[in-house]
């Protein structure tokens, strides 16, 4: 099963489709959290999930704002999805019952 | 990102593998981070990639196993040599005659070809086995030798002549880096030559762990070459 971290870095990644590379996804997961990911933690993850088969990398193009630098492009793979599918109903299934799930769709008093 | 800052941060991604380095560099410059956050974040990276690198046990191998007890004995065979030499070759007749050679110079001259021999082997292992923790082991491999140059307290001898190993050790880690195995038959003839050479010392009794401490890595090559033959042989079976 994934780790936290792990299900944060492929859901950031599906979500910016073509456009997910190292900065961004780094921006997606800071401003989705409130916390500060770092360049350590985002590129040993991103090298432990493409080991595992669930998404895959190559050196993109370079940009002028990057000062003519390649970005690291991301992509999920089938794998992956599954994975975070998996990952997603784990955590649907284990949050079923608990008071603040409860309380949110107001079925609980 | 200031300039000095951002040559923190370039000195610091020098550390990371080429690709990679580009990316980071890329992802600092668009996030406008400090330098000296983003130096740190570069850092941090580089720590965890080390690290990860030690999860397998031929970077234990080649620093623990090799480097550290190698460089030890071979400061120590250094000095044997050493020695040897000065008591055979005597510096005044050495000055009128141009050489003389004394009855032990036979043994001298083994001594000196099973040092070149297994300071080159010792250095091809450990740049072959773990060629990313390379730096590591050959820093580990100089702990040894600086605790010995600090404390040498002979005379006659120079305390370079602790290093003697040196430059056949050096030649050695080049070549495993450059290439990670040699031919099975020549790997076979050098594991042969050191262990032939080692004869001399087989009656003295303490001296067989020391003698198999820095043989085998000329039997490891061996190992190698033919794993790599063997692998070889497969495949052409397979295509064919």
């Amino acid at each position: 099963m994934l780790g936290e971290f792990e299900y944060l870095m492929i859901t950031a990644a599906a979500g910016l489709g073509d456009k997910a590379y190292g900065a961004a996804i780094r921006e997606e997961i800071e401003q989705t959290t409130g916390r500060k990911c770092s360049i350590g933690a985002l590129y040993t993850t991103i090298e432990r999930l493409e080991q595992k088969g669930l998404l895959t990398t190559w050196m993109g193009e370079a940009t002028a704002e990057r000062g003519g630098r390649a970005k690291r492009m991301v992509r999920v793979t089938p794998k992956g999805v599954k994975a975070a599918r998996d990952f997603y109903e784990v955590v649907i299934r284990v949050s079923r019952g608990a008071s603040w799930v409860a309380n949110r769709t107001g079925s609980a008093s | 990102m200031t300039s000095i800052g951002w040559s923190f941060v370039e000195v610091a991604a020098r550390l990371l593998e080429g690709d990679e380095r580009e990316a980071v560099l890329g992802d600092l410059l668009e996030a406008e981070e400090t330098g000296l956050q983003g130096a740190l974040d570069v850092f941090g990276l580089a720590i965890r990639r080390q690290l990860a690198l030690w999860k397998d046990w031929r970077p234990w191998l080649a620093s623990f196993g090799l480097a550290l007890p190698g460089s030890l004995l071979l400061m120590g065979f250094s000095l044997s040599v050493s020695q040897t030499y000065q008591r055979l070759i005597h510096p005044a007749i050495f000055k009128a005659t141009g050489l003389t050679v004394g009855p032990g110079f036979t043994l001298l001259l083994c001594n000196v070809f099973l040092l070149i021999g297994w300071s080159w082997t010792g250095g091809f292992v450990m740049g072959s086995i773990s060629r990313r923790t390379v730096r590591v082991s050959a820093a580990i491999s100089f702990l040894p030798c600086i605790f010995c140059l600090a404390r040498f307290r002979v005379e006659s001898l120079s305390r370079f002549c602790l290093l003697l190993f040196l430059l056949p050790a050096i030649w050695g880690v080049c070549s495993g880096l450059q290439i990670a195995q040699i031919k099975m038959r020549s790997a076979l003839i050098l594991a042969a030559v050191i262990t032939l050479l080692t004869i001399p010392t087989w009656g003295s009794k303490g001296l067989w762990i020391p003698n198999w401490a820095l043989s085998w890595p000329a039997w490891y090559l061996v190992v190698m070459a033919w794993r790599g033959h063997a692998m070889k042989e497969r495949e052409r079976w397979r295509t064919h």
